[in-house]
Order: structure tokens, then sequence, then C-alpha cells
């Protein structure tokens, strides 16, 4: 590990982000997101390395800290996994090593079904002198590395910045007029999906209350302020509306490698009463969202659980110790649910998220 | 399972010559066992290899040498496949796990005995008759502690609603993404879906078999002689319906004609022949696979489609 006062001033980044994450005064995947990278681009920038491997180790334990801090937000690990990727691929470029041993071996045949890794676009074609492990000058190789791979993290952040753009642009081809639309919960992805269909589109949208927290009163609000003809309903009447609905459209926490997902509680209500009525389930989620994780812990425990005054509070004194309360904040739906996909990097069925799984991450980080 | 031993001869058959003889080869070693669904997916992809291996040749006994090589490094390597789908599997049992498997399989065996490492589990497992392999699995599981219970065949759709997900091994995994495996695993398959239990198989890379069944009867292994009703049926003596309990048993004991005429009927079992006409194995569809374990990674049934594709094609 390095050592230094440029060492600890990252570490210090990390701390900040670390009890950040703790304390939830960071909510939403993409404010995650976000805060991860611009830490990590102090990780890189600050960092003394002498070769790919050391790197690639101080981006893990950064990672390993930041995901330990809050190990349901599944986008702070993602955005690690995948700036370590754009790093790995950089490398590849800059030392124009073969992305692979060309020796054949039946083992490689057989990896040959495997998709192909997406090679990240070079960001420069600059003739650098790559010096590993050089005795005489061991920042050498860091000096000639650093400005390519502060590009890469600039576009992992331009992709963020944009993501919201880049999922709406497909509005207009999943949404047809007079269709009506049933969502829950306030998501910022989906908010700006409706949004950008309505420029196009006539439509209604139905929008469930989303208890204990009411976002879908925020949402009902946002989303008729733009003009969309808007009803907000109670959580309870979802299934008795859902002959109605033509589509449901749901926002996601996370979507994980099996094609399910966690998103806000109710979603799963909504996904199965659509189910009940065949109306189609889409979801909306910016590419950040997928997680390489199998539903290991599908069950309760992989729920967060939020404050519980909200269902019962203190008001109610004389319940309080008599029951117990519990506020999941998140459901798990299953794979066979959702119909479909919507991110910045296409639409896909549940059925291969674990593909682009591979072809965005490397095997080796997914354990951090 | 046979795998190893045919590539090794198979490596050698090219030593003789190229790859007419390395067809013979994998002839003999198919007509010489009598299931030949796995061993047949390890002959495709040495084929295969040899096949695209020949596009940068040398010399020819240059080549050979290569040939033999590969094999038996490969040979060494995927004796190492089932540890690492034994890894990945463990990621899906939860402490205190009941999980129920058929028959036996050399990698649910790995995998059941990492779990047990790490976590407590419970096992199930079918008798899977004829050949009652299910046993084997019971001896080995409760040797290393686990705990073990054997159920009938016909048990299965009772047990299922305490079990937490089914575990199954494989003796091929094909191109739609189903599964083929002793029989018995289709059934399994149905009654963990209308329970909701996840259905995992766990197959080595090397069971990826090119072949797209639609039906049970599209194996290779179906053929006349799998279940045909009889020719001609035995005459039973036309006895008057009132006389009920003596008409079953004699009318019974002509349909079969080989079974232990013990008196009591409930002491019968198929005889030898019988059981011959049942088939070895079954095709479980993909739409009743949770997912497929194996050491390229975890894959969803589409996803073996596309990696057959990307194998055989690309």
């Amino acid at each position: 590990m390095p050592e230094g006062v440029q060492a600890i001033a990252y570490q210090r980044n990390i701390e900040v982000l670390v009890s950040k994450l703790r304390r939830r005064q960071i909510v939403g995947s993409r404010r995650a997101a976000l805060e991860t990278l611009l830490v990590l681009r102090q990780v890189v920038s600050k960092a003394r390395f002498s070769n790919i491997e050391q790197l690639v180790e101080i981006i893990h334990s950064a990672g390993r800290r930041l995901v330990e801090a809050q190990p349901k937000e599944f986008s702070v690990g993602n955005t690690v996994r995948k700036v370590l990727h754009h790093i790995r691929e950089e490398y590849r470029t800059a030392a124009k090593k073969a992305p692979e041993d060309t020796a054949l071996s039946i083992s490689k045949l057989v990896y040959q079904g495997q998709p192909r890794r997406r090679g990240v676009a070079p960001k420069s074609e600059m003739d650098v002198d790559l010096k590993e492990d050089d005795p005489d000058d061991p920042d050498s190789f860091a000096r000639s590395l650093k400005p390519v791979l502060m590009e890469a993290i600039q576009d992992v952040f331009d992709e963020l910045e944009t993501v919201y753009d880049s999922i709406s642009k497909s509005a207009k081809d999943h949404i047809h007029s007079d269709e009506i639309i049933l969502t829950i919960g306030q998501s910022t992805t989906v908010e700006s999906f409706l949004k950008a269909a309505a420029h196009y589109r006539n439509f209604t949208v139905i929008v469930a209350e989303t208890g204990p927290s009411y976002r879908g009163h925020g949402m009902a609000q946002s989303l008729s302020e733009a003009g969309i003809s808007t009803f907000l309903v109670p959580d309870s009447s979802i299934y008795a509306i859902m002959s109605r609905v033509s589509k449901v459209i749901l926002g996601a926490h996370a979507i994980i490698a099996n094609g399910g997902m966690f998103a806000v509680t109710g979603s799963l209500l909504a996904a199965t009463a659509a189910q009940a009525h065949s109306a189609p389930v889409v979801v909306c989620a910016g590419q950040f969202k997928i997680t390489p994780l199998w539903n290991l812990y599908q069950d309760y425990s992989a729920l967060d659980f939020s404050d519980p005054s909200s269902v019962l509070g203190f008001e109610e004194g004389n319940l309080v110790d008599k029951v117990d309360v519990i506020n999941p904040y998140y459901d798990y739906v299953r794979p066979d649910l959702v119909h479909a996909y919507i991110t910045n990097d296409g639409d896909h069925p549940p059925t291969s998220i674990y593909r682009l799984i591979k072809e965005t991450y490397n095997d080796e980080d997914i354990e951090l | 399972m046979a795998l190893t031993e045919l590539i090794e001869k198979s490596s050698a058959g090219t030593m003789f010559e190229l790859s007419g003889v390395l067809d013979k080869g994998t002839q003999q070693l198919t007509d010489r066992i009598p299931n030949s669904i796995s061993l047949n997916a390890g002959c495709e992809l040495f084929n295969l290899f040899v096949t695209v291996a020949t596009h940068d040749l040398g010399s020819l006994s240059d080549f050979k040498d290569k040939l033999v090589r590969q094999g038996n490094r490969y040979i060494a390597e995927a004796a190492l496949y089932s540890e690492k789908i034994a890894g990945f599997t463990n990621g899906f049992v939860k402490d205190g796990s009941v999980i129920l498997t058929h028959s036996y399989s050399r990698v649910v065996m790995k995998a059941l005995l990492h779990a047990h490492k790490r976590k407590r589990i419970s096992v199930y497992v079918t008798e899977a008759k004829p050949r009652g392999l299910g046993l084997k699995t019971y001896e080995t599981l409760t040797a290393a502690g686990i705990p073990c219970t054997v159920v009938l065949d016909s048990t299965v759709a009772y047990v299922m609603d305490k079990v937490d997900f089914v575990l199954v091994g494989s003796e091929a995994v094909v191109e739609s993404g189903g599964l083929i495996n002793a029989t018995g695993s289709n059934q399994i398959a149905i009654i963990a879906k209308h329970a909701n239990k996840p259905f995992y198989a766990l197959a080595e890379s090397f069971k990826f078999r090119r072949l797209f069944p639609l039906s049970q009867y599209d194996l290779p292994t179906h053929g006349p002689g799998v279940l045909p009703f009889p020719r001609h049926i035995p005459e039973a003596p036309p006895a008057p319906l009132i006389n009920g309990q003596p008409l079953v048993d004699e009318f019974k004991d002509a349909m079969f004609p080989v079974s232990i005429s013990t008196g009591s009927w409930t002491q019968k079992s198929m005889s030898a022949e019988q059981v011959a006409l049942n088939p070895e194995v079954d095709y479980t569809k993909p739409d009743l696979i949770s997912l497929v374990i194996s050491d390229v990674g975890i894959l969803t049934p589409e996803g073996v489609s596309h990696y057959l594709v990307g194998m055989f094609a690309g």
C-alpha cells in the first residue's frame, strides 16, 4: 500500500463517503454511484503505483471499504467494478497486449461460447512507453497511464450524468397513444421516461401512493405539472384497477444477474397484479444498477428496512411495545414477473441480464 | 463421466491416422457404452477442436503431438471443473437449507460436500429406481455427516414442500437449454415448478451437447425398444365380473407372465425385461430449469443456447 501524504488524502475521501453512506446521507443508487465515482477519481489521481496489479489492488481495497459501508446500495460496488473494467481495458490497449494469448486449447474453445467482452474504445492513440516496475523511476508507469485512466473515468461519469436522457430516448417507442400506465413510487428514471414520452404521445398515468413513504404523491404532482393526465390511487386498489391498465412501468433499485430486481415496496404487488391481468411489466433502469449477484439472499434479509415510525408512530404509544413493526423498503421481484428492462444500454429481457454483466464487468472483480 | 477416458482414447486414435480414425473411435466408444449421451458431448467437443486447430497446422506429426498434449491437458483441467462448480453452488445454499437431489452425480456430491463444510444442510435423495443409485448418494452423504433421507421416486411430490431447492447433475445440457438426466429428473422438475421451488442443474461445460430435442422422444436413446406396447395382448380368460377379486389377479397374471406369482399381489415387482423397456434418461424442458451452474459461469437456460451457438458457430 502506498504511504505518504497523498495516500492519506484519498483515504480521508474514502472515509467521508463511507460515513455518509453509513448515515444514509446518500440515498438513491445514482447519487451513490456518482459519489463513488468522484472518490475513485481522487484515488486514481493520487495513488502511487508502479504496475497494474498495484493499482487494481488499491481500487479493490477502496471499493471493499465502500461496499461494506452500505452493502445494500449495490450501485457503489457496480461503479467500482465498472471503473476497474475500464482501467483494465485501457491498460490492455496502452500496453498493446493481445487481449488473450492465442494458443489454442480445448478449454479456450469452450470459452468461445462466452459473451464477447465489450471493448471500451481506447481514449488515445498515444504511443506511451509503459515501463512496469521500473526500479529507477517507480512513478513512470503511473505518470504515463494516469491521463488515459482519468479520461476513462470521465467517460463513466458522463454516462452516469446522461443516464436519464439516454433511457428516455426510446420512450416514444414503448408508450403508445391512449395507453393507461401504472407506476409506483418516485423513480427519477421513470419520471423522465414518462415526461419524454409525453412530448410525442397522449396517455394517462395512474400513480400508486406507495405507502408508507407516499412518494407517489410527489410523482403524481410532478407528472401532472408536465401536462400528463395523472391519477393518484391508494396502493390497496392496484389490483382492482389493473384490468384497465395497459402497461406497468417500474423503477428499480438494483437488477440482479438472474433477471430479478429489487424495487421499492409495492412493486411486487403491482407486478403480481399485472401478471394476473397479463399486463406487461417494463422496468426502466440505468445500466449501473445491474449487479453481478444471483438471488442468493432474495428473502427477507436482502431487503432494506427503514424507519417503522411512518407505519406506527409514537403517538400510538400504548401499542408500540405490543407489536413488532417492520417497514421493508424494497421488494424482490422475480424475473418471471418482468417482461423487459429498458436501460441506457438498450432493451433487454430478464434472461439476458447475466450476459450484460459478463460484458460489463470483469470476472475477477465480482468479488471485491 | 466416461469422457476423460474417451479423450485419452481418441487422442491415441489421432496418433494412428486422422479424423477418419477419430470418427471410428468415437463410434466404437458409443457402441460399447450403453448410455452415450454425455460421451457424445465430449466427442463432439474434441472433434470440433481438431477441426478448428487444423487451421494452423504445421507438420502432421507435430499436430498430432499437439492434439495429444492438449487432450491430456484438458483432462487435467476438466478434473477441476467440478470444484469450481461446487464453489459457485455454495453461493446458492443458505444455512439450514433442505436440498432435494436425484440419483447419484459426482458434481452434485462435490457441491454438497463442499457446502457441508460451511453450512448446515440436509438432503433428501430419491431412490432413483431401477438402479437405486440414490442409495449410493445416501451412503456417501451419511458417511460425511450430512443428515440425509432416501425418498421413494413416487414420494417426490409429498416431500417437495419441505425442500428449499432441487439440485441435480446432468448427462448433458442441450442447445435448447434443457437437461438430459437420469429418468425422474423431469418429473421432479415439474413438481418443483408447481411448488415454485428453484431447480438447479449442475453441468461441466464438456456436457454441453449440440442437440435440440423437442420432446422426450427426440433423444438419441429413444428407440422402438423403449416402452413398446405388447404386439398382441395375452388372452385373459373372460371371467365373469361378479367375481371381483380373482378376476384382477388372474388378469394381471396374464399381463405380466414373468412376475413372481407368490399369491399375494403386493409382493410382485417388475421383471428385469420389463425394467429394460424403460428409458434410462429423460429430457427436462428449459422452462422448468431455474439455472444451469457450470464451470464457465452460472447460466440461465437461454444462456446455454447462446453459449452453444457461440462455441460451435463462432
